[in-house]
């Protein structure tokens, strides 16, 4: 008998190493992987291709599903778009409120990364306390704008409408609730010796092979480079107030979850700031009747940093009132494809799971 | 449990059984993603409704189909659905399936849901909320109780037509056909 | 409560966006410039200038490709090939320097090279637009289907594929199982 002892699995898309449907080939032999073959497009819809057939404002609803678990970075990013084509000015106040709107985002989206993650190497707990925890957010989210999940709440030239009555106590109520849990999850989970063990030197990741392969956010973070875009091009508030960006040395799969818990906390922090500063004025500069305004000829390319890295948009316009070429440049693109493909190669097949969930990679935003 | 019930678990154990054990296999298809944690975690807790999460389609008996549906998810939903064993039941879920919802003009989804794999009900929203999924659970009851909740039934007879459909979208299928496509119209 | 190391942040070199537009409109010749405000630098070249522009770019510390995109002018009947170019460094913080590189492609017999040997990041993009545009990239032999599983007779994203009629065609003519018998 000849001794084949390559294998190939086919690691499907019902699995609890990815948020949303992915599949991956592997060619196994023995326990460790030779090679991978990333296999995306279960999810793939043609955004970029329906957006061409609605207007500019009838694109809002469609464009914050690309992702998600964070549905308002790519509202914000497109409304950054719309505006820099059109040469809109947003008013003092809406950009606050647009900063604490997507910092409450982030907080959100982190607790939800802190369930797939400890869901998937078994600490229950403290996933079960992370999902009622994003619960409550998701609750001052529905007060705010009418929608749990979906919130079509940023336009172009600011924002819907103005924080209701007390709505600044019932944020401060909500995130006192989760920032005094934070030590039970730091003693389940993150101080946890067990997730040490599992995580630590796992999906391991250098400074220059991180440059080369176009990583941003939490990979790049944790191989010891300080890159953010709030820092580096701020937009919204983000110039106004005073913020750390938690950086670790290591590049593994531990340094990067240790950098969600310091960001959440962080955000927190920041959103304390933030309300305590805000200005009063109006939150809209009202932008022409939607069913006919067109928007004059050009191109533009805006990033912000959304919860999992850099996100980017180019937009081309037309003269129309449709947008003719809208790209989006999702921070998963680059984490879930060429470094996924690159960490894989070499690591033993109980790690799959554990390195994808890592890299904080969502599904849909690689296939849009 | 209510008196009422007492008579029904001496007479038809085996439904009561399926009813209120309904073991979901966790397949989040697009969107969907978002709203069964919640569902399945500490707030709205669906376990006092007997409904789990199952790693694998063998075990489960319904299929909860949460969001749009691509051309390569459907193939892996056909799969799935056919290793199920009988009975099972399919709920679709927000109004992707039902007919494209948002996606309608996409070129890569699948519209009308109900044309590939039979469908007992639909939850519409867009996400449902939870609460919305633990009402569809029980409206699922009432229609096991009846009797109506008879949609594997519906696929071994008709196994001809969905193929016919399966095999228009996906073309050639691999493999073989699960019941024998000749002979269905005439075993009854 | 673990300890936060000491932050690494390397300064880059204060480049203006003036300076760069004289070196390259200097070294290169045929190709148009145009700096827009807050730092947007777009060039406009041939498509056989594109490695060498892209190649002296990262040795001057532009070393992060965004993005490869395609857009189709379909009344002029070109395709225009978009590569988006940052810098990792730390600069100036208001000064960040975006370059924006175009160029035209015939939408006929749509080739280009491949930029892969010197981004490598560049692969996926360039797959990306080769199963939705049509694009052929010469040197990157990993051109294999990524999203879609069916063939397509106009690749999708063209302007001249219409997707309403295509889903009216396809999946509107499937009947329900019901009206199978009669």
């Amino acid at each position: 008998m000849i001794e084949e002892r390559e294998l190939e699995l086919f690691y499907g898309p019902q699995h609890l190493g990815m948020v949303g449907n992915f599949s991956i080939t592997l060619k196994v032999e023995g326990d460790t992987i030779v090679e991978a073959i990333a296999n995306p497009g279960y999810l793939h819809r043609g955004f970029e291709k329906l957006m061409e057939y609605r207007n500019w404002i009838q694109n809002f609803p469609l464009v914050c599903r690309i992702n998600v678990i964070e549905p308002d970075s790519i509202e914000m990013i497109y409304a950054m778009g719309v505006e820099k084509l059109a040469g809109i000015e947003v008013p003092e106040r809406a950009n606050y409120i647009r900063s604490i709107y997507l910092e409450l985002a982030r907080v959100g989206s982190h607790l939800f990364g802190a369930w797939a993650y400890a869901n998937m190497l078994g600490f229950d707990t403290a996933a079960q306390w992370a999902m009622y925890h994003r619960d409550l957010i998701l609750d001052l989210f529905e007060e705010l704008t009418g929608g749990r999940v979906y919130h079509i709440y940023i336009n172009p030239g600011g924002v819907r409408r103005d924080f209701p009555k007390g709505f600044k106590d019932k944020i401060v109520k909500t995130l006192h609730a989760i920032g005094g849990c934070i030590p039970d999850y730091d003693a389940t989970f993150f101080n946890n010796a067990l997730f040490y063990k599992r995580a630590n030197g796992i999906g391991k990741i250098n400074l220059e092979t991180a440059k080369k392969l176009g990583a941003v956010g939490q990979v790049l973070r944790a191989t010891g480079m300080e890159y953010d875009i709030r820092k580096v091009e701020p937009y919204a508030a983000y110039d106004k107030v005073d913020f750390n960006v938690p950086t670790r040395e290591d590049g593994d799969a531990y340094s990067r979850i240790w950098i969600v818990r310091d960001e959440m906390i962080e955000s927190v922090h920041m959103i304390f700031k933030l309300l305590d500063m805000m200005p009063e004025g109006d939150v809209w500069n009202r932008t022409p009747n939607p069913l006919k305004w067109r928007i004059p000829e050009g191109e533009a390319y805006v990033r912000v940093e959304s919860s999992r890295g850099e996100l980017g948009l180019y937009l081309v316009s037309n003269g129309e009132d449709k947008p003719y070429r809208v790209h989006f440049r999702t921070p998963s693109y680059t984490h879930g494809l060429p470094i996924l493909e690159k960490l894989l190669k070499g690591a033993n097949i109980s790690d799959v799971g554990n390195i994808m969930i890592s890299l904080y990679v969502i599904a849909p935003e690689i296939d849009r | 449990m209510d008196r009422n019930q007492i008579k029904k678990w001496f007479k038809f154990p085996a439904q009561m059984g399926h009813k209120y054990s309904l073991w979901v296999t966790y397949f989040c298809t697009g969107c969907g993603i978002i709203e069964i944690p919640p569902t399945i975690t500490a707030r709205w807790d669906a376990e006092r409704f007997g409904v789990i999460p199952v790693a694998t389609p063998r075990h489960a008996n319904l299929f909860l189909i949460t969001g749009y549906v691509s051309v390569k998810t459907l193939k892996a939903i056909i799969k799935s659905y056919e290793m199920m064993p009988d009975p099972k039941y399919v709920v679709g879920f927000g109004s992707c399936p039902i007919n494209g919802g948002m996606y309608w003009d996409s070129y890569n989804t699948i519209k009308h849901l109900d044309r590939y794999i039979p469908v007992d009900g639909w939850i519409a929203g867009c996400m449902p909320r939870p609460e919305a999924i633990i009402i569809g659970v029980t409206h699922l009851w009432t229609l096991i109780d009846k009797g109506m909740a008879s949609g594997y039934k519906k696929y071994r007879e008709k196994y001809k037509y969905y193929r016919e459909n399966q095999e228009k979208v996906l073309g050639k299928l691999e493999w073989q056909p699960l019941f024998p496509l000749k002979e269905s119209e005439e075993v009854k | 409560m673990a300890t936060f190391v000491p932050i690494k942040r390397k300064r880059g070199s204060k480049m203006s966006a003036n300076k760069l537009q004289e070196e390259i409109g200097s070294l290169f010749k045929n190709i148009t410039l145009k700096i827009a405000k807050n730092n947007r630098i777009f060039i406009l070249a041939q498509k056989e200038q594109i490695l060498d522009i892209l190649s002296f770019l990262k040795n001057k510390g532009f070393d992060h490709l965004e993005l490869i995109s395609c857009v189709d002018w379909i009344k002029k009947n070109q395709f225009e090939i978009v590569y988006i170019l940052t810098s990792y460094l730390l600069e100036d913080e208001k000064s960040r320097i975006h370059l924006i590189l175009k160029t035209r492609v015939s939408r006929e017999n749509p080739e280009i090279m491949s930029a892969l040997p010197i981004f490598e990041n560049a692969e996926f993009y360039e797959r990306e637009i080769y199963e939705l545009f049509g694009v052929n990239f010469d040197g990157n032999n990993r051109l294999i289907p990524l999203f879609l599983d069916r063939e397509y007779k106009i690749p999708p994203f063209r302007k001249d594929f219409d997707t309403r009629e295509y889903v009216k065609n396809l999946y509107d003519s499937i009947l329900p199982v019901e009206d199978k018998n009669k």
